[in-house]
């Protein structure tokens, strides 16, 4: 298998790029009809279990596309290898930390983590 | 007319610099090469190249005030003075205006810019209906200026590596091209990170090429026909 295909990564960018503009126009879906946004409301969401799926989703989604990106980002200005792997072991480590701290916290307000 | 033009001897050792040129205009003065032609016989050391000075040729391709294009095509009068002229940006300079075009035609030719059909030929000529044909415009006409490909930011980073817009609208010309029997194995040498997938749709290939093709558009459609390959 070649590392490097490049078609896998621009259809996994554009598919996340879709799903974020999903999201993002749920949320705004979310902000425009029913009662304002409170804390009780944004609360009652993230507890709800479809509410803690999406969340979680979209932050896959955006850790996802952020990686892709970031990715072509140190292909095009990073050519020195060790440098290289440097900068996207610390890309891939945060992203990854991210969603799963997303994971935990969504996990924990529906009480399957305590 | 003042133009100021990037001078660099390799001989002399000195640092590249630009040196300012002023010319009177006269009457037969429409293009940018007639001017640079006059400007040749006063300062002979001054290097550039071209040919057929009816843009066909593809040689006097330059930075022209910030913008790629080609000398021979670009009239005095839509150019705001002073003119400033560099060598194509992202290319290594040989001498004055004239670059090194050895790495982009190796892509060129790396993409077999040329019909692979291994099957017997037929008595005459291989066929295509209009509809194939007509897939060819916009494609075939290209001089292979590098216009596109050095106003690429994408091909500056990586040109070794990067096919970029010349190369692959060459390519996607092979790829559409009905009588070619080689799709599949072109369509997978470009499946690369870096030969197709440095292209980041910023599109300055499309908008300067001086002979109004979409390299971008090529380059799409070699995504799409990838998109189609695969599934
Ligand atoms: S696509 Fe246009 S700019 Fe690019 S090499 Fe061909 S003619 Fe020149
Ligand atoms: S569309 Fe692609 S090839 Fe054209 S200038 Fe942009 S990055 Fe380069
Ligand atoms: S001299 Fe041939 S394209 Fe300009």
């Amino acid at each position: 298998m070649r590392v490097f295909v490049g078609q896998r990564a621009w259809l996994l960018q554009r598919a996340s790029a879709l799903a974020l503009l999903l999201f993002l126009a749920l949320g705004a879906a979310l902000l425009l009809v029913g009662p304002p946004l409170t804390y009780e409301r944004w609360h009652a969401l993230a507890t709800s279990l479809p509410g803690a799926v999406i969340i979680v989703l979209l932050f896959a989604a955006l850790s996802l596309h952020g990686w892709i990106g970031a990715r072509d980002i140190v292909l095009d200005y990073i050519h020195s290898m060790p440098a290289r792997l440097s900068v996207l072991g610390i890309i891939a480590v945060i992203l990854f930390a991210i969603v799963i701290r997303v994971a935990l916290t969504m996990a924990a307000h529906l009480s399957l983590v305590t | 007319m003042h133009i100021r033009i990037y001078r660099y001897d390799p001989e002399t050792g000195a640092q590249p610099h630009m040196q300012d040129y002023t010319i009177e205009l006269e009457s037969g003065d429409k293009k940018l090469l007639d001017v640079l032609m006059r400007l040749k016989n006063i300062d002979d050391s001054l290097s550039f190249r071209r040919s057929c000075r009816e843009g066909v040729c593809g040689s006097d391709a330059m930075n022209i005030n910030g913008r790629n294009g080609l000398a021979c095509i670009t009239a005095l009068s839509t150019l705001k003075e002073p003119v400033v002229l560099r060598p194509l940006p992202g290319f290594p300079v040989i001498r004055d205006l004239v670059v090194d075009m050895t790495q982009f035609f190796a892509h060129y030719h790396e993409i077999k810019p040329y019909l692979i059909n291994d099957d017997v030929p037929p008595e005459r000529e291989r066929l295509q209906t209009p509809e194939q044909r007509e897939r060819l415009n916009g494609l075939y006409e290209c001089i292979l200026c590098a216009c596109c490909s050095a106003f690429c930011p994408s091909y500056w980073w990586n040109p070794d590596k990067f096919i970029g817009p010349a190369g692959l609208l060459q390519a996607y010309r092979f790829i559409v091209d009905s009588r070619d029997t080689a799709t599949a194995e072109r369509l997978a040498y470009l499946d690369d990170v870096y030969r197709l997938y440095r292209c980041r749709t910023i599109m300055n290939c499309t908008e300067v090429c001086p002979k109004g093709l979409s390299p971008s558009h090529a380059i799409e459609g070699i995504r799409l026909e990838l998109v189609r390959a695969s599934s």
